[in-house]
């Protein structure tokens, strides 16, 4: 316990250096913990699950995938036909139809953007990724939603960022005009609520049956003409399926099927789909992985070497006097490994919970691409940085330490005399 | 503890010599050296002389070229460095010329470090803290540290540091050279005190004629070799 006191002492002994020395090993666990939060994340998100799968159906060749809306009745089925033997169909299915407006049509800026998924109410807490396995107050809120889109056909249920970002409050009314594809397809919602999961923070929920019915009530406006999207408005259909086994006859099943070739369609897992997805960020990922996250932990050992090599040239006398006194040279190794580990491990530990809070809380998660969403710090997070602290400050001071450890005292005294 | 002849201290024939650059300094040259037990030495020589070398040697802080040195029934000259350290802690008492007290810890705390190697409980270590300290007059600084004290109360505090752990002997190097005339008479009389009370034995290296007086015995090393004095 003395000896623990005798290097919290030796810590605070230059509160400037130990502070700086702190503040560069918070910057790079900062950066190292957010880099191992996003890798965390895609690993997740890209790892195959064994059971309750959720397989995803698209135009095998076009990006953004478009189907025809005929094609919804097969594909819940997973293609299966009644008087073949072996055929399975999925659990469940639900479909995605995006709409994309404005707030504002002659100002396209991007925070006037609404990006909306358009769905059956009923399945927002069934087949959604993270809305299906909530609970407590935030199961109640979904359900709450839920009823009350399906009271509401104009109900929009936003994610986080975007009602911040609109600036708009819960009941207001907001009007979005589509544009792109999307032209000529203007609504007005009724904004009920926020989704209860802050991986859709940037997304919004709308029912698909108020976009369908627009999309069919177009001709009548439009001289008997179609809108652009009325043929394929179905983007993508999500299967929910029992295990591989079960995924692995349904895609064969919708491969073969003859009602499904015209345009073709590909079912692979969501986890595969994520990982083509992330095939285009291939490079980027790795230099994050094998350059970024190496390269703070080797900067961080080097801050902690330089300032723990100072330290002890500052102090060879007085551990030359330990020395006399009958301290080990185990004992002097122990000590000076024990300051660094302790400023290392602290800094590490307060950055990691820094990250946690700042990130989570204040941000509201990192932002990623695509179907991703939001990207949360995980609460290991605490862990990850007193370890990376921990493991690259023993790593900088094995030198010095082992330099303490050597000093010889003769040397030392007939250098002071 | 002391050897046949009643000698705390035995020299037998020490060498030393160190390398600058490609030179070799002789310091030591064959030298023998006996001190009884309870006894004040005074050891005194121009600069380079080895004094402070025979100190370390004496001390097991360094090892000889040649010869062995005991102390008590110890042959300290063939100790490997983790057995000199355990055996310092336990005998011997280093007084430096500049204190070197730790100036992160208090008075207490830097008389304490010794103890903490010794397997002794909170109590025990308090008790011989506070006696060593009521020794030298100081047991109402505790909680001073070194920045806090004057030259005069740190070498005190120096001096419990060495005596806390009460061993065989007490060594100083120049206790004296960094004080003020009044100061140094004050360690001078606390060293002779020591002697008288708690008989122990001291070797002192100085170059000041006025603690030379104060030894029983003066010894004059020059060119490596021991002359002793009147």
């Amino acid at each position: 316990m003395k000896f623990f006191l005798l290097i919290v002492k030796n810590v605070a002994r230059n509160p400037l250096r130990s502070v700086l020395t702190a503040l560069g090993s918070i910057v790079l666990v900062f950066v190292v913990t957010v880099v191992w939060s996003v890798l965390s994340f895609l690993n997740t998100v890209t790892t195959e699950k064994k059971e309750n799968l959720k397989a995803i159906v698209t135009d095998r060749w076009v990006i953004p995938s478009r189907l025809p809306s005929d094609y919804e009745r097969p594909l819940s089925e997973g293609a299966s036909n009644p008087e073949r033997r072996g055929d399975v169909k999925p659990l469940d299915y639900m479909t995605w139809q995006f709409y994309v407006g404005s707030l504002d049509p002659k100002k396209l800026a991007r925070e006037n953007f609404v990006i909306a998924v358009a769905m059956d109410a009923s399945k927002v807490t069934t087949m959604m990724e993270g809305l299906d396995s909530l609970t407590g107050e935030q199961e109640e809120e979904a359900e709450r939603l839920v009823a009350a889109m399906k009271q509401n056909r104009q109900g929009l249920v936003v994610g986080k960022n975007v009602l911040r970002n609109m600036n708009k409050r819960v009941g207001e009314r907001v009007k979005v005009s589509g544009i792109g594809n999307f032209k000529e397809l203007d609504f007005e919602f009724v904004i009920l609520g926020v989704i209860p999961e802050p991986r859709y923070d940037n997304i919004n929920v709308m029912n698909r049956e108020f976009l369908d019915e627009t999309l069919d009530a177009y001709p009548r406006t439009h001289n008997g003409r179609k809108h652009l999207m009325a043929d394929r408005r179905l983007n993508l259909v999500w299967l929910k399926l029992a295990d591989t086994a079960a995924f692995t006859q349904v895609a064969k099943q919708i491969d073969s099927a003859p009602q499904l070739r015209t345009p073709t369609v590909k079912c692979e897992t969501a986890a595969s789909s994520f990982g083509a997805f992330m095939e285009a960020f291939r490079d980027l990922i790795w230099g994050m992985r094998w350059l970024l996250a190496p390269g703070c932990l080797i900067s961080l050992s080097l801050v902690m070497a330089n300032a723990i090599s100072i330290n002890v040239r500052e102090r060879r006398l007085e551990l030359a006097v330990l020395k006399v006194l009958g301290y080990r040279p185990w004992q002097l190794l122990v000590l000076v490994l024990g300051e660094s580990l302790l400023l290392g491990a602290g800094a590490g530990l307060f950055s990691g919970g820094l990250t946690y809070a700042v990130v989570n809380w204040v941000l509201g998660g990192i932002p990623l691409l695509g179907f991703f969403g939001i990207c949360l710090v995980p609460a290991d997070a605490l862990w990850w940085g007193a370890a990376v602290g921990a493991a690259t400050s023993l790593a900088g001071s094995l030198l010095p330490a082992w330099s303490a450890r050597s000093v010889k005292v003769a040397d030392v005294f007939a250098k002071v005399a | 503890m002391t050897s046949a002849n009643g000698s705390i201290v035995r020299v037998l024939g020490v060498s030393k010599s160190f390398r600058r650059g490609s030179e070799r300094v002789d310091v030591l040259n064959d030298l023998t050296l006996d001190v009884p037990e309870g006894e004040f030495l005074g050891l005194m020589g121009p600069s380079g002389s080895g004094k402070t070398t025979l100190l370390n040697l004496i001390a097991g802080l360094d090892t000889p070229d040649q010869g062995e040195v005991w102390v008590g029934d110890q042959l300290v000259s063939q100790m490997s460095e983790g057995q000199l350290a355990r055996w310092r802690t336990r005998h011997v008492g280093f007084v430096f010329q500049f204190y070197h007290l730790l100036p992160v810890l208090s008075a207490y705390e830097n008389v304490e470090l010794p103890l903490l190697l010794l397997p002794l409980s909170a109590a025990q270590r308090k008790q011989q803290v506070m006696t060593a300290l009521e020794l030298v007059g100081l047991a109402d600084r505790i909680r001073h540290r070194p920045g806090q004290l004057s030259g005069g109360q740190q070498q005190r505090v120096g001096i419990a540091r060495a005596i806390v752990t009460d061993p065989t002997l007490v060594v100083a190097d120049e206790p004296t050279g960094d004080l003020d005339a009044r100061s140094a008479e004050e360690i001078l009389d606390l060293l002779v005190e020591l002697r008288k009370t708690l008989k122990k034995t001291i070797l002192l290296v100085t170059h000041d004629p006025r603690a030379a007086v104060r030894a029983q015995r003066l010894l004059h090393l020059e060119k490596g070799k021991l002359v002793e004095q009147a």
